[in-house]
């Protein structure tokens, strides 16, 4: 058993509030060989400078920014390192200092976290963040491998090469140990390709059936293709500011706060830990489940659980003032990379308490329109489509899921999805039965951002100011 | 389908300097080759080659998690996260355990050296802290709890990495 020593769980404390006011983003392909890299990012940056209704011409917005912070996955899909020196000097933004960061599948949310750390130190006044991925270089067995070389190398990249196999335990154990009925998965893949219909960037949305996800191709027992999201190239820009700023370029401003947490690479070496308790939650919570727990050889966060997600929610709540997660979030973004990740996190983040995250998704609060009650559900997930149904540009990923949620905030998710000349921009026809997926009067949202089988998270809140 | 699970893979080259075993990665001809270190871990590697499970244990009496008598990491590491010690090395004796979560892998990434289907198992070992991740060589199927026993790839049917460890069910 180890545990957190004094310090450990210092809650981050910014010097100065930090502010989010547009988003860009391009749509996503599986292959985009109509454009390079750098002007992926452009579309991106032109976006969110041009469409944002800023109140200042889009040049004088940039002239505003003072540091980049850029995020990209993994060098070795392009064999091109230092590419962000290429994607700055393309945006015109040299000789302003920027960084790279990586981490993994929660890269876009490590480069967002970064970003904000620059305007609440005071580094900067206005941060560009911006992230990326063009996985198509290769064929997808050999992109497997690429992505299997975040396992292990010297103890586990070498049993399956595909990442997916490595998320496939978890969802066995999770599975056995809270008697997961394997529809509930199905249910998640439906719900987010289905949402994915109505974005015009979305890579892989589509009307399925429960029955047709189950009686799919299996990627690895139990999980199956429709269950996986797919490799994907694009890019998402996000702007941060000052508070002082953010009132000058916007009517709308969304505050940000970010936090981040880490685990270990080797699902296995995860050692056994008490639960980690959100505000919302007691000792009292998790009595059953301890005894649970016992029964099955069960461990926190063990295989079912993710460690990283729940300190970063940790960190976050305590930042921003929450107090019930269910009560105080209007909409949130996982990280379903697979139906099981989605499914895993709703414990982690406290929307429900662990052991009870299929009934979660079954109660419907998760769903924009709960299929029960009609009505708004709680807190619903996926909006954007997720990664199951839009996009798994990496690097880009958790970056586009925050601007995602800085939109609903804003009350701009029809702007930006139901327009008919974006669907004609990216080659595609707005669908006739479109539907607004805007949320009602959303006060507060939050983004999820995940590497690995949970080796790095990022998890971010926005709130309307 | 042979009931037992292949390799489709040759042994891997080493080069040894001193104690330790570099790895030959062979990418783009002999130029390309990455040589990867074992480092510390070799003892691990060549146990697995003269059929030991060779694991590490923190014994500094003033670890706060270990007190003197860690449980076993498997896999190895040459020092305690807890204490920043050096761990000791000790052999797993008749190594069984039990799967504690597995997956049934149709298809790898390119390169896979193991012979498609099989299953990926996560083995938990009495005695081991860590949950170690391997694959089990038959093809009956599995569930979470049976038991298994290891094996290796010894001599000259030794690949010089992980893929030398492998389970059967007991």
């Amino acid at each position: 058993m180890i545990e957190f020593q004094p310090g450990n769980l210092r809650v981050p404390k910014w010097t100065r509030p930090v502010y989010m006011v547009a988003a860009g983003t391009t749509d996503y392909r599986k292959r985009y060989p109509q454009k390079k890299l750098e002007e992926l990012c452009m579309m991106a940056f032109r976006m969110l400078l041009e469409e944002n209704d800023l109140k200042m011409d889009p040049l004088e917005v940039k002239g505003l920014i003072n540091f980049a912070c850029y995020g990209e996955f993994a060098d070795h899909f392009q064999d091109q390192l230092l590419c962000e020196a290429k994607v700055h000097d393309y945006l015109g933004l040299d000789l302003l200092p920027n960084v790279g960061i990586k981490t993994g599948g929660a890269t876009g949310g490590s480069t967002l976290l970064m970003g904000a750390t620059t305007v609440a130190s005071g580094m900067a006044d206005c941060a560009l963040v911006l992230g990326w991925e063009r996985m198509d270089e290769v064929q997808t067995w050999t992109g497997n491998y690429y992505i299997a070389s975040a396992a292990c190398k010297d103890f586990e990249t070498r049993l399956a090469r595909n990442y997916a196999s490595y998320y496939a335990p978890m969802a066995r154990r999770f599975q056995e140990m809270y008697h997961v009925d394997e529809r509930v998965r199905a249910e998640i893949a439906v719900k987010n390709r289905r949402y994915a219909t109505y974005s015009p960037y979305a890579q892989q949305s589509g009307r399925h059936t429960i029955d047709e996800v189950l009686s799919g191709e299996i990627v690895s027992d139990p999980l199956r293709f429709l269950e996986c999201c797919a490799m994907s190239v694009g890019s998402a820009a996000v702007l941060l500011c000052s508070e002082e700023l953010a009132f000058k370029l916007t009517d709308k401003p969304v505050r940000l706060y970010a936090a981040g947490g880490s685990h270990t690479l080797r699902t296995g070496d995860r050692r056994p830990m008490r639960i980690l308790l959100l505000p919302n939650e007691t000792e009292e919570s998790y009595r059953e489940l301890y005894k649970e727990m016992e029964k099955h050889d069960g461990r926190w966060p063990g295989f079912e659980s993710f460690g990283a997600t729940r300190f970063a929610a940790y960190m976050v709540y305590h930042m921003a003032g929450i107090k019930n997660p269910i009560e105080d979030l209007d909409l949130i973004e996982t990280h379903d990379a697979f139906t099981i990740s989605d499914l895993q996190t709703y414990g982690d983040v406290g929307l429900t308490l662990y052991g009870n995250e299929q009934d979660y998704v079954t109660s419907g609060d998760c769903y924009l329109t709960n299929p029960h009650t009609g009505k708004q559900g709680k807190c619903p997930a996926n909006l954007s489509g997720g990664l199951l149904g839009t996009m798994h540009a990496v690097g880009a990923t958790g970056i586009f899921q925050a601007g995602e949620v800085l939109w609903q905030l804003q009350g701009k998710y029809d702007k930006f999805h139901g327009d008919p000349k974006l669907w004609e921009r990216y080659g595609k026809k707005k669908p006739d039965d479109w539907q607004s997926l805007q949320v009602k009067n959303p006060g507060r949202g939050m983004a999820i951002s995940h590497a690995g089988v949970g080796s790095h998270v990022v998890c971010s809140i926005l709130e309307k100011a | 389908m042979d009931n037992r699970v292949q390799l489709k893979t040759r042994p891997s080259e080493i080069t040894r300097v001193e104690d330790v075993w570099l790895l030959h990665v062979p990418r783009f001809g002999e130029e390309g080759t990455h040589y990867h270190t074992y480092g510390m871990l070799t003892p691990y590697f060549r146990g697995l080659g003269e059929g030991q499970l060779m694991a590490t244990r923190c014994v500094n009496p003033r670890c706060p998690i270990g007190k003197g008598h860690s449980e076993l990491w498997l896999p190895p590491r040459a020092d305690c996260p807890d204490c920043h010690q050096p761990m000791v090395w000790e052999q797993v004796k008749d190594p069984r355990g039990y799967i504690y979560a597995y997956t049934h892998v149709e298809r790898g990434g390119a390169g896979l050296e193991i012979e498609c289907p099989y299953y990926q198992i996560d083995v938990k070992i009495p005695g081991v802290g860590t949950i170690i991740k391997s694959y089990l060589i038959d093809r009956k199927p599995i569930k979470i709890g049976d038991k298994v026993r290891a094996g290796f790839r010894t001599g000259q049917s030794a690949t010089n990495t992980c893929l030398d460890l492998y389970w059967e069910l007991a």
